[in-house]
């Protein structure tokens, strides 16, 4: 036992000891051949033929110097570490070959890391700073079996006290909310809060950094962020204690959270408070989580909620109609997740293919080298290497080629997500998407390189180790056997390359025609030139009359300022994310679709000069105007489709519509008739939140309740920004109120076509890549078919043959395979277009202009890729080509 | 662990016997460098076994790790520098417990392969 641990720290030993031992090696087997030799002579040989016997017994020198280091020291590290030396100095040896493929790799591998940096960052991270998050999850609403909504208060109060599954629920708002925060003497700034209940802390194990956080049932408290702290207080303890007006109302620092803790979305706060109790069982504004008890599983809790959520429609039928609950595992986009994972899959799915030309590329360029290389290896083949041994070798620089590029493409990958991060349209709310390099993308981008280098190196290294040692060392260069099978495999390379890259840019050109299509698609409605500032009216102390009368006085004010051409104000903007529930619609003698009692439209509450300042075209009737007050007769604007559905053939003006509202308590709607006064056109994307309702319904703020969002939109004259004017106007109204988020129009309809936008510059860059990389494949194959050949062309050329033929000769075969591989990727780019039709607003999945595009590029490409090589190569002397044996 | 290329038409060595064949060498002949441990086996197994010599120095260099043979660079009798390898104290026990091994292994396959008659086994 005892000698094997001695030979184990030996062989640690050895390794320190190599240049030494070897060199005792040498010494032994010198004088070995010595001794040899002179027992030799003394039997009576000839000194040469001594020595020439010896030398025979002893055997291969090399060998027993492999045998000697394999039983001395740790062969597989020495070897390895042998592999990578002569894997960097061959590399170092073909910079351009290596420069390309390292480039396209990196491109590729780069571009994956940068998608999976998103989705982790996205679905997958667990939110920092919490304790064992795998127990936390979402507990979300779906209206008639879908989707995972927000709740109400009463309804969160009533399911956390009944369900017994969790050791906590608590609730917060959806996102925080700008706030004004009254500084120390100095303006009013804006802040983003988001209440929770008392026990959200504590749920989720959240520590503080300072001070404490909610641990009892308290109001008017704040916890600050560990970054708002550092930012706004410079880390500063005494601010513990202080008091923060926030809109208006005191809130005492109870402490600091940790700094890890950044909340549980992708949407950050500055500060937590307390949630403020609203008895309405209708809206829904909370997000719930909860911490399941231990040993109780996802699905036992999402069994008891369902119990609970259907007692819930049972006692309240009309709030909680048709309202089941639904759990989740805790996700920084609680419902959200589906969608931003269905697209970041389709992104994936693009870069992988990306990934695969890039490898098949590499795969190529790895087989031209391995036969230039075949002399070589057969050498070492014969000398006795064994296959394994050579198979290693040429993996090993392969590994170290995707080492490289992994390494690339990790730095790569920081640069392109912040690249796809700048594409996202500026948002009004501050969002934590932390980025950061974490040894997960580090891990992912290695893991990927390295099955890829398996992938695209294992083949050409069988090849090149197969045991046509003969033919190899005679350097036949006519094309036996052998070889026709590697051209075989090199060329299935080149069609798989083109198909590839072919599907690719017809996929990016539909996505660009797709993006195009919808940005001079009519959207019904113009915002370029027009800023969004948001006011919360609501929260300065204003209530029903003085704020619609404050809301009034201020757009009159931003109408004067210079440089605005129109202004008003609205409370949504068609495209956004956000809208209203206001209530239902009832028409007489008109039945609601699905059985429902009331129509749900979008509705949308505005001052006059909305539909001039938007540019929305009113197609009957009048807008509203100053006589429409809270005392004279209620009036409504209603959208194109409501009017036809409503009155077909009919003029909708003079009409009267009811609005139906609960008010909390209360089991029946309440109803108020509207007089119809105009007839809007439709906006073509509704907002994203309720897009799927074609009923839009205006109402005038005057006679309408103030709500707590409003934002003053106004139009420039000269395309300025007006975010400067909006915001002085505002402030100096009434010192209390401020902007809290300012935002061209322009951006604002960007955010709905974000995901298009981000679709096709990646598919587009990607396209363009593929494209590169497919040029250097088709161009790497047929030079080298080219260079095997030097030798026939020379003939050809000596015994009068016209260049140009000869050209032809080589292009028509290089042709052959780009076509080949441009109808394959013609095909399944098909195939791609019509399962991607639905995204493409309405452009046509099987565009003619792109796919014949596409495919000219190609046969350029190919064109080029073959004619450059083949008119080289037939400028050569005949008489060189001959010699080149 | 490979114990060398043997030219095999002549003789199979089988795994670790080379390792006990240097052994005994050693045992018997007292410090021997590594040409001289080649050629007495090949002497003493009447050139049935031709080794490739090289592996010798394997097999050397793996007992020397484990410390059953010691290595002494010095001259030979024609004063030629050479590495005399001699059996420790361990390499002697060791060299017992495999030679002991060895008998009875290969004592049950003779009995395997020619099975004592019936007169014999009564």
């Amino acid at each position: 036992m005892m000698s094997w641990v001695y030979a184990a720290l030996a062989r640690i030993r050895a390794l320190f000891a190599r240049k030494r031992l070897d060199r005792q090696l040498e010494d032994q087997l010198d004088a070995h051949i010595a001794f040899a030799t002179e027992d030799n002579i003394e039997k009576g040989m000839t000194p040469e033929a001594a020595r020439r016997e010896a030398l025979l017994k002893l055997g291969s020198r090399d060998l027993t110097r492999e045998l000697h280091s394999e039983a001395r020291g740790l062969p597989l590290l020495e070897t390895l570490a042998r592999d990578v030396a002569y894997g960097a100095r061959q590399l170092r040896r073909n910079p351009l070959v290596t420069f390309t493929t390292v480039l396209t790799l990196a491109i590729a591998i780069g571009a994956s890391t940068t998608i999976f940096t998103l989705a982790e960052a996205l679905l997958f991270r667990d939110p920092a700073g919490v304790d064992e998050p795998g127990r936390l999850v979402d507990i979300g609403v779906s209206h008639k079996g879908v989707g995972f909504g927000s709740n109400s208060y009463p309804n969160y109060v009533d399911i956390a006290g009944r369900a017994t599954s969790f050791d906590g629920i608590y609730a917060h708002t959806r996102f925080p909310n700008g706030t004004n925060l009254a500084g120390p003497g100095g303006p009013l700034e804006p802040v983003f809060v988001m209440e929770t209940s008392t026990n959200f802390f504590t749920v989720l194990g959240v520590k503080p950094a300072m001070g404490r956080v909610f641990d009892r049932v308290e109001r008017d408290a704040a916890v600050l962020s560990y970054g708002y702290w550092k930012r706004r207080f410079n880390r500063d303890p005494s601010v513990i204690g202080r008091t923060l007006q926030l809109n208006g109302r005191p809130f005492a620092v109870i402490g600091v959270a940790a700094e890890s803790f950044h909340g549980t979305g992708v949407r950050a706060p500055d500060i937590w408070t307390p949630l403020r109790v609203n008895d309405s069982r209708v809206a829904g504004w909370l997000v719930m989580g909860g911490r399941l008890k231990h040993g109780v599983s996802r699905s036992q809790a999402a069994a008891e909620l369902n119990v609970i959520g259907r007692v819930l429609q049972a006692e309240y039928p009309i709030e909680n109609k048709e309202k089941d609950l639904r759990v989740a595992a805790l996700s920084p986009l609680p419902g959200e997740s589906l969608p931003v994972a269905g697209f970041l899959a389709l992104l994936m799915a693009i870069v992988m293919i990306v990934l695969a030309i890039a490898c098949a590329n590499v795969s190529g360029v790895l087989l031209a080298r391995a036969s230039a290389r075949r002399q070589e290896i057969a050498v070492r083949l014969a000398i006795g290497a064994g296959r394994s041994r050579i198979v290693r070798q040429l993996l090993t620089e392969t590994v170290l080629l995707f080492a490289i590029s992994a390494v690339t493409a990790i730095a790569l990958a920081r640069g392109m997500t912040l690249i796809l991060v700048s594409q996202l349209p500026n948002l009004p709310f501050p969002i934590d998407l932390t980025v950061s390099l974490d040894w997960r993308i580090v891990a992912f981008a290695m893991a990927l390189s390295f099955v890829a280098a398996l992938m695209s190196g294992l083949t050409p290294a069988l090849q090149a180790s197969r045991r046509d040692v003969l033919a190899a060392i005679k350097s036949d260069e006519t094309l036996g056997p052998g070889q026709l099978g590697r051209l075989r495999l090199r060329n299935t390379f080149v069609v798989t390359q083109v198909a590839l890259s072919v599907w690719l840019v017809v996929v990016a050109g539909l996505f660009v025609r797709a993006l195009l299509n919808a940005s001079v698609l009519d959207a019904g409605f113009d915002l370029t030139g027009v800023e969004l500032a948001s006011i919360n009216l609501r929260e300065m102390g204003y209530d029903a009359a003085t704020g619609a009368v404050h809301a009034r006085d201020l757009v009159q004010q931003v109408r004067r300022a210079p440089g605005v051409e129109a202004a008003t104000i609205a409370t949504v903007i068609p495209g956004g994310f956000e809208g209203i529930g206001l209530g239902g619609l009832s028409v007489a003698g008109v039945l609601p679709p699905d059985g429902e009692p009331y129509f749900s439209p979008t509705w949308n509450v505005i001052e006059p000069d909305y539909f001039a300042t938007i540019r929305m075209p009113l197609l009957d009737g009048r807008d509203f105007n100053a006589n429409d007050l809270a005392g004279t007769p209620p009036v409504v604007i209603l959208g194109e489709g409501a009017a036809r559905k409503f009155w077909p053939g009919q003029r909708a003006v003079g009409n009267y519509v009811e609005m139906m509202r609960w008010t909390p308590g209360s089991q029946t709607p309440t109803g108020k008739k509207l007089l119809v006064v105009g007839v809007a056109r439709d906006p073509k994307f509704g907002s994203l939140v309720d897009g799927s309702s074609n009923v839009f319904a205006y109402l005038p703020l005057q006679q309408e309740h103030l709500q707590v969002w409003t934002m003053v939109v106004a139009r420039s004259t000269d395309g300025q920004p007006l975010t400067g004017v909006i915001r002085s106007t505002v402030e100096t109204a009434n010192p209390n109120v401020i902007v809290e988020s300012s935002q061209a129009g322009a951006d604002y309809a960007a955010l709905g076509l974000a995901p298009w936008r981000i679709a096709a510059s990646v598919s587009g860059t990607l396209g363009v890549v593929g494209l590169l990389v497919a040029g250097i494949g088709i161009y790497g194959v047929t030079a080298y078919v080219i260079t095997r050949r030097t030798r026939e062309i020379g003939i050809r050329i000596a015994l009068g043959a016209r260049r140009e033929n000869v050209i032809m000769l080589i292009v028509k075969q290089g042709m052959g395979l780009v076509l080949l591989g441009g109808v394959i990727g013609l095909l399944v780019a098909a195939g791609a277009a019509l399962l991607l039709k639905s995204f493409l607003f309405g452009a046509p999945a099987l565009d003619p202009l792109i796919f014949s595009a596409a495919t000219l590029l190609f046969m350029i490409i190919g064109l080029l890729a073959c004619v450059i090589p083949a008119s080289r190569a037939t400028r050569i002397d005949p008489i060189n080509a001959l010699r080149n044996e | 662990m490979t114990t060398g290329h043997i030219h095999g038409r002549k003789l199979d060595l089988l795994q670790g016997t080379l390792d006990l064949m240097v052994l005994q060498t050693l045992a018997a002949m007292g410090p021997q460098h590594g040409y001289g441990v080649a050629r007495r086996i090949e002497q003493v197994s009447c050139d049935r076994v031709i080794l490739n010599q090289g592996t010798i120095y394997a097999a050397l260099v793996r007992l020397q790790h484990r410390r059953l043979i010691k290595a002494e660079w010095g001259t030979s009798d024609n004063n030629r520098k050479a590495c005399f390898y001699s059996l420790t104290a361990r390499g002697r026990t060791e060299l017992e417990e495999r030679a002991s091994n060895w008998r009875r292994i290969s004592d049950v396959m003779d009995r395997i392969f020619e099975p004592p008659t019936e007169e014999e086994a009564k």
